[in-house]
Order: structure tokens, then sequence, then C-alpha cells
């Protein structure tokens, strides 16, 4: 946004006569079906303060944008009210249109009829017709006692903070010094590289994993912008968009502490450990996870597959343990819940691991118990068409019969009910259990309680929209790299790191960073300085109790308050609001709804 | 139930070398016109395949449903050929219900029977040109002992699939006494007719398949009762038998030249796949029709006693001694027999699942 054509329109808008355009959106027939919106039209052209009242098919497209720009221009309409869908999903639209048409974007109100009127009223047309009514005038009440507010501006630290070094920090951070920006590592392992240095060849170039790590090492070494920490132990973070501090014990037991303007979490994920006696594992030495296999493989040479000192002639993949598991049927977490997600990346790594067992020890007969075979990469499917090819023999099970694994001294026997051989019991032997693990969020509890971040039903951290805003936490400043998010190969990982970097580098291209002004005001001649207030705020530093003029005031710091409202709730002399959403405003909406 | 992991790759010997890269999609059990809801082929016999149900296999009725239209292995998404799978299978069961072992050892051994062919017929014919005396009588003696050689072969074989079809996993003798079910076998046998069920648009086969069916069962007549005499009568152009030996004759070489074409040039799914025995008995086939014609051609031009109609008399014979001893037994020709047995055992066990069956 131009901040100086903003500044100028709100001195301009201020001294101005308020003059109310009013838009009826269709949203194509969501709102027009039920909602007679010629007749809110009418209604509304006809209150008090509005100029103008029109309805139209979108008002979100061009041709609907055009309407209110042109009013603004040939009528002098200076507020705005649309009623049509939800606020989170066109209200940026129209205040760009204000702001592109010279207007305060903050004099724009957006009614919510749809989800609060059409939607939920089909079936009483007249009533759904009758609460839109009054849902915009009191929107019209509202827009006319708004100020023309401004971004609040924070001068930021021009330096990421990425908290994590595998593959995924590695990539972010030479992104965001490829943008000119500082940035640090901070691990906690003994060196970079991560669950990247455990692997061995990597699909779909066939890179060995370590030789990966060795390549992005160098780069992050050779950058001058970077700094790594490793054997870092975060004790404490805090802060705000623009001025995180991030403060670590280092392996030789010295404090230090790291200012930056941004955060990347990289904190990436935990091999599902499975629980003693999961299909044997803990309980027999020839139960293994597929990690351990891979490792193991790495260093076995090829021809002959050996493990504790046996033949290994036969190998069965168990799919999805830790992963899609099913109340009732697995055993919960800590926290009481069972891994009901799938961890994606396990078919493919299985049947990739199983056409290497084929390419290096020819001889093993392998198979394949799944419940789905979900390869969903680009050419991950031929893994699998491969691997079936070689002869690897794939039973698949649903949900609910799970396979069950005896083992004695000649070996383990699977019993498979397998869906393919029209739900018949199959039984067979195998020297060799692998089974395929799947993913768990890092252990960051401590960041995450500290930083109040958000974490998905499935304890990863929960991006804003996963399609719209795909790397961006809800707290600003905070951005997710890798498999910190949800279960991802590194491919995906390094592409969303990359991404997380450019969004950081958005946000500190300028040295100040434009924050919403919907932040708690104080009015310092009502305030009595009672001190109820900073109890209820639940944002550390967002409001505190100080002296100014000789007088004990609350204070707000807004770069910290998110607006909550908490304080004016409890404000006895109603010298709190929050701008935009003032106790005025809502006064006088209830009255306009109240009203006979 | 206990799996046979090695059983795949033991049908593999027979062909279908790309069956393991089935997924289970069961694309081809739904374009195929022949598969029944109580006769499901060709997924469920390519997952006991795999997976090594050793006894489901064994057991299996489903390959002589079979014709090989080849329509699933068009829509196979990943090209398992599941048509030369299912053809793989009779392989496999031939050899399996072949007691003597030697369907194994041809199938597998691929060019083997064709040597060991082209060596007896080397043999036989010398052993017939060396012979001074009355070469007609003894033909007919020759001929007169081919049928009770197939009968034998014949009988071994269907006791053994009655034994693996339905005495094993029955759990005993069984049958059908159903006059209904009696009549369909033999219908069946004469006219294979589930193949006209299979064949929409491939008429070329049909076509071949016919004339070779009836040319050679025509021939089968009249070797097997000594009708044709070339060496003792002259025989008109046009005359009973030699209308018989005329249109059977025509009809191998014209059906056996368009079905060989196909396998060269790959035509059809049904050919892209040729195992040797294929070609033995494609090629035998031809030979049987050429040198009967021959032998009446010459008959009729010079008369019987001609020094050369002679000697292609004694290759005729010599082809059909071949043919008889080697090829019907041990190889494809049998499974005409094979087709009607299961359409029969297929009543014996729904029968036995209603509780009707006649039981000993």
């Amino acid at each position: 946004m131009d901040e100086k054509i903003t500044e100028q329109a709100a001195k301009e808008n201020y001294r101005q006569e308020p003059k109310v355009g009013v838009y009826v959106c269709h949203c194509g027939g969501n709102i027009s079906d039920v909602i007679d919106v010629k007749k809110v039209a009418e209604a509304l052209s006809k209150y008090p303060g509005v100029v103008v009242a029109r309805e139209y098919a979108f008002m979100c497209s061009s041709n609907g944008q055009d309407l209110i720009t042109e009013d603004i221009k040939k009528l002098g309409v200076n507020r705005t009210v649309v009623a049509a869908c939800s606020p989170s999903l066109h209200e940026l639209t129209f205040r760009g249109v204000l702001q592109r048409a010279g207007v305060n974007p903050y004099l724009h109100e957006h009614v919510n009829i749809r989800e609060q009127a059409s939607w939920v009223h089909k079936l009483d047309k007249a009533g759904a017709t009758a609460k839109a009514i009054k849902l915009a005038q009191a929107g019209v009440e509202k827009v006319l006692r708004k100020d023309a507010l401004n971004a609040i501006r924070v001068a930021a630290e021009q330096r990421v903070a990425v908290i994590g070094g595998g593959a995924a920090g590695m990539r972010a951070a030479l992104s965001a010094a490829g943008k000119g920006l500082e940035a640090v590592i901070i691990e906690k392992g003994p060196r970079l590289g991560g669950k990247l240095l455990e692997l061995g060849k990597l699909y779909p170039s066939g890179e060995d994993g370590a030789e990966v790590v060795k390549k992005l090492e160098n780069l992050v070494l050779a950058e001058k912008k970077i700094s790594v920490h490793v054997g870092a132990e975060i004790d404490f973070v805090s802060g705000f968009v623009g001025n995180f501090k991030i403060n670590f014990k280092k392996p030789d037991g010295r404090s230090e502490q790291v200012k930056a303007g941004a955060i990347v979490m990289a904190t990436g994920y935990e091999h599902y450990k499975p629980h003693k006696g999961e299909f044997g594992y803990g309980e027999d030495a020839n139960v293994l996870t597929l990690p351990e296999f891979v490792s193991l493989m790495k260093k076995l040479p090829g021809g002959r597959l050996e493990y504790g000192g046996r033949e290994i002639k036969s190998l069965a993949l168990i799919h999805c343990v830790g992963s899609r598991q099913v109340e009732g049927v697995h055993k919960p977490q800590a926290d009481g819940k069972v891994n009901d997600y799938c961890s994606r990346v396990c078919c493919t790594a299985a049947v990739h691991t199983a056409n290497q067992i084929k390419e290096k020890f020819p001889g093993v007969r392998l198979y394949d118990v799944y419940r789905d075979i979900r390869t969903y990469g680009m050419k991950h499917e031929e893994y699998y068409e491969k691997a079936s090819k070689d002869g690897v023999l794939f039973f698949r099970h649903t949900e609910t019969d799970q396979p069950a694994v005896t083992s004695d001294r000649t070996g383990h026997t699977i019993k498979v009910k397998d869906v393919l051989t029209w739900g018949e019991e199959l039984e067979f032997k195998a020297d060799l259990i692998v089974l395929v693990t799947g993913m768990m969020p890092s252990d960051i509890s401590l960041i995450k309680s500290q930083l109040k971040l958000p974490s998905s039903a499935d304890r990863f951290l929960q991006e804003v929209h996963l399609k719209l805003r795909p790397v961006e936490l809800a707290n600003a400043g905070l951005f997710i790299a890798g498999a910190a998010q949800y279960p991802m190969d590194s491919t995906e990982a390094m592409a969303s790191a990359g991404t997380a970097a450019a969004k950081a580098g958005i946000l500190l291209a300028e040295p100040d960073i434009p924050l919403e002004p919907f932040v708690a005001v104080v009015d310092e001649a009502k305030c009595t300085g009672c001190g109820l207030c900073p109890a209820e705020c639940s944002y550390d530093g967002a409001l505190m109790m100080a002296e100014k003029n000789g007088k004990k005031v609350a204070v707000v710091n807004p770069a910290l308050c998110k607006g909550c409202g908490a304080c004016a709730a409890v404000c006895p002399t109603r010298a709190i609001n929050v701008a935009g959403w003032t106790l005025d405003q809502f006064d006088a909406m209830v009255e306009a709804i109240a009203k006979e | 139930m206990k799996l046979n992991p090695e059983l795949i790759d033991e049908i593999k010997k027979y062909g279908a070398f790309d069956i393991s890269a089935c997924f289970n999609c069961g694309n081809c059990t739904a374009v195929c016109p022949l598969s029944k809801e109580d006769a499901s082929f060709p997924r469920k016999l390519i997952r006991a395949g795999h997976v090594g149900m050793e006894e489901k296999i064994g057991s299996a009725l489903e390959p002589w449903h079979c014709y090989y239209c080849g329509e699933c292995s068009a829509t196979c998404p990943r090209e398992a050929q599941p048509g030369e799978y299912m053809m793989a299978l009779r392989r496999y069961l031939i050899a399996r219900y072949d007691i003597t072992g030697l369907s194994k050892l041809f199938y597998k051994a691929g060019w083997l029977q064709t040597w060991l062919t082209a060596g007896l017929f080397a043999a036989v014919l010398w052993l017939y040109r060396s012979y001074t005396g009355d070469f007609g009588a003894l033909a007919a003696k020759i001929e007169m002992a081919f049928p009770v050689y197939v009968t034998i072969a014949l009988g071994g074989y269907i006791l053994n699939m009655y034994r693996h079809a339905i005495v094993k996993p029955l759990g005993g003798i069984k049958a059908s006494l159903k006059p209904a079910h009696i009549v369909e076998t033999f219908v069946h046998g004469f006219t294979q007719k589930n193949f006209i069920g299979c064949e929409e648009t491939d008429w070329t086969r049909w076509i071949a398949h016919l004339l070779v069916m009836s040319g050679y069962t025509l021939t089968l007549v009249i070797s097997n009762l000594h009708l044709l005499e070339p060496l003792n009568k002259r025989y008109p152009v046009i005359g009973p038998v030699s209308l018989l030996v005329w249109y059977a004759g025509f009809a191998i070489l014209v059906g056996g030249g368009l079905m060989t074409l196909r396998r060269v040039f790959k035509s059809a799914e049904s050919s892209k796949f040729s195992h040797p025995s294929d070609w033995l008995f494609v090629i035998m086939m031809f030979l049987i029709g050429v040198s009967t014609l021959a032998t009446l051609g010459l008959n009729v031009l010079r008369g019987p006693a001609d020094p050369l109609l002679a000697q292609v008399y004694r290759v005729n014979i010599a082809i059909e001694t071949v043919w008889i001893l080697l090829v019907v037994p041990f190889t494809k020709w049998i499974h005409i027999f094979f087709r009607p047995l299961a359409v029969y055992f297929q009543h014996v066990r729904k029968e036995v699942e209603a509780g009707t069956a006649f039981s000993l």
C-alpha cells in the first residue's frame, strides 16, 4: 500500500461529511437465491447517511469493483459498506478498492449476509431478507463512526533466524542470504544435515543423502551472510515481528542471544518409534524400522544380505507403522491420541528401498504388506511399478484387520487378511521384518509455548492457509520450512524452505514493517490508572501500567497487541477501545438492529 | 492359507513373463466377455498364482474357459499380459495333469520337442521306407493303432484333471448325472461354442480356427478309420472319400496358413507371443494337410502304383505317426478336450455346493 496517499486521504476524509455507499452482492445466487437483494438495496438507499445503494451479481469482480470506484469519483462516496460474503474472504479486496480510489481503506465495513443470512436461513426467505437489511444498516452505523486508520510501523532487524540446520534449514538460510539478508542457523545437533545424514540413495536423483548435505553445507559455510551455531540448545524465545530474541546455550555452556526480524521454523521431524512388541519390535532382533534398515544397508557390501550373523533370504516390509493409526486398534501416543495422519513419504521410501534391495541383493525374496500404496510424487509410481515387475509380492489389508507377526527360531510368520485375495488369510515366512515407520514432529514444545505457535491436530506446526498462505504461521514474522509442517520428503522440504525464505525476505524488504492498526488505544484523559486491564492481557508486554505526564495510565505496545479486546471489556470507564472496533460503534450497531 | 512363494516363478517358465507387473486393478476381469461371477478370471487367478496358492491354481477350471481373445492384455494398464498368463496356466496345468512328465519337459525346454519330433520323424520315415512288405496293409494297422494310443493318453489326462479339480478340493468322487450337463459338455466339445462368445470382431481368427478344427477332425476320422487306401485303389477326383480329403486338406492349409501369418506378423493380441510348441503345432498341422493332399492328388493323377505316391504316402503316415505319438498328448492339442471337461466340472462344483451332486 502506498502509505503517503493513505495518510493524505485520511486527513481529507476526516474533514469530509460522511457519504456512505452500500453495495449488496448476489454472490452469483448464493445470496440472491434466498435474499431479495433489490429490496435490501432499496431499504438501504433510504437509510440516513447513505447516498447510494446498489446490488450486483459479483461485487468482487472487476466490474463490481469499478461500480464502487465510479461512485467514489462521481458521487463523492467516502465510506463503503459491502454486504456480501465473509470478511475473511474479500474484506481486503474492497479495502484495496478504496485505497486505489484515494479513500482511507479502513473506512470500509464488510457485512456478511451469506454465511450469516442466506446460507443459514434458506427456508425463510422473507426473514433472511429482513435480517440482511438489519445487518447492513448496522454496518452503516458502524462505518459512520469509523476513524481513518493507518498501518502501525515497527522497525525490524534485517536478519532471519533459522531454527534447525537440516536440509530445509540450510536451504532457507541460503535463500535468505541470496536476498541480501543475514541468516543465523541454530541447530541443536552436533553438525548440520539433520535427518538427511541417515539416508542412503535418495529418490529421484539417486544421490547419497550425505553427499547432498555436504553440498549444502559447503554453500552455507562459504556464505558470509550466514552464521551457524551447532550444538545449540534454545532456552528462551521472545519478541514480536521484526524484533525476535532467541537465547540459547552453546556446547561450552555459555549463553548467546540472536536478534532477528523473522524466524523460520525448520525444526523437522522424528521417526515414529514403534512401541515394544509392535510387530515384534524390541523383542526380536530381526525386526527393524525402515530408517534402521537403510542405515544397515548403506554399510553392507552387495550380493549377500546379512544381519545378526545370519543370511537374510526373505524380507517383509510392513507399511503404515505409526501412521494412519486407528482408534481402538492402535496404542495411543503420550497425548492420548493416535497418529491418524498419513506420513506421505514412507510408501515411496519403502518401494524405493525394495528396488535397492533387489538391485544390491538380488536373491532376497521381498514381501510388502500395505493398506494403500500412496506413491504420490512425480514419477514415484514408477518405483512401485518396478518393484512389482521385479517380483516384490504385495499384500493389502484393511484398517481394522492389521497384519500379525509371530516369531520363532526359524524366523517370522506373517499373517495377512489380504483384500486382493478376496479376504483370504494368507501366511508366509520372512527372515527379517522392516517396519515402514512414519514421521512425528520434533519436540519443540518450549518454543511453541513461548511464542504461542499453533499446532494442527497432528501436532505439526499449522500454517495460516494451506493453499493461500502455505508457509506462514498465524504469528506475524514466523514461517515454516520443511517437515515441521507435515510429513514431506527432502525435495518438498527444500521447496517449502525456499518459499519460507522468500516470504521472510518480503517481510524484511523495508526497514520497518506495516502492521494492522486494530490495536488497543487508551484515552489517557479517561484512564483512572486502576490497573485492572494488564491482568487480562494474554500477550506479554502488550499492555502495562506506566507514569505519563505525572499520571499512572495504561500504555499499549502496538507491535505486541493483537487487538483481542480483553482489556476493553474490563475497563470501568470505557477508556480503552480497540481501533476500528470501538464501543461507540457497537452501541450504534446494536441500536440499529434492535430498532423497530 | 500357507503360501508357496516359488509358484509364480514356476508358472513363468511356461510363458507369462510379464505377469509380475500386475497390481490387481481387475480391468482384465471387467473386460473379459467370458468371465462369470462363479468363474471369475483372470484377476483372481493371477493373484492366486502370484501369492502362491498352489492348490487353488492346481484345481482351477477357469483357464479352460478362456479362449484368449486378448481383450485383457490390450486393456492392462501395466502391460502384464494377462491373456498370455492364462495361456501359460493352461500349459502349466497340462504339465500337471500329465503323469509322464514329458509335457513339463517339452514346455520348459522350449525347442527340445521340436528336435525330438524331427528326430523321431526321420527315424520313423526311415523305418517305413525300409519296409519291403505291403505298406498299404501296414499303414492300415498303424492307423488303427492311433485311436487306442490317444484314448489311453487322454484317459490318463482326464483322470488326473478330475483328481486335481474335483477329488482333491472337494474331498471325494463327485459327479453330476443331470442329462443337461452331460449334453452341454458334448456340445461344447464339438463346437467350442464359448469361443464365439469372446470373438466379437476377430472373425479371421474364428474362421481360421473353424477351418483348422473341421479339417483336422476330418483328417482324424479319415486316418483313424483308415478311409483312405491310396496304394490299393484309384480314387476319382470327385467321390465321397475324395471330397472329404480335399476339404480336410485345403481347410487345414488355408486355416493353418492364416494362423501362421498372424503369428509371424503378430497381428492380434492372441498371436503376439509364440511358444515353440505353438510353432511346432502349426507347422505339423500344415505338413499333414500338404502330405494328405499330395497323396490323394498323385493317386488321382497317376494311379495307386505310382512310385512317387508310395514315397509321399510313407511321408504322410510318418508325419501322422509322430503327430499322434508326440504332439497330440504333450502339447496344446489336447486343450480341446479340457475345455468341455472344465464346463462339466464347473457344473459338478455347483452341484456339490448345492448338495445335489452324485457322490461315492
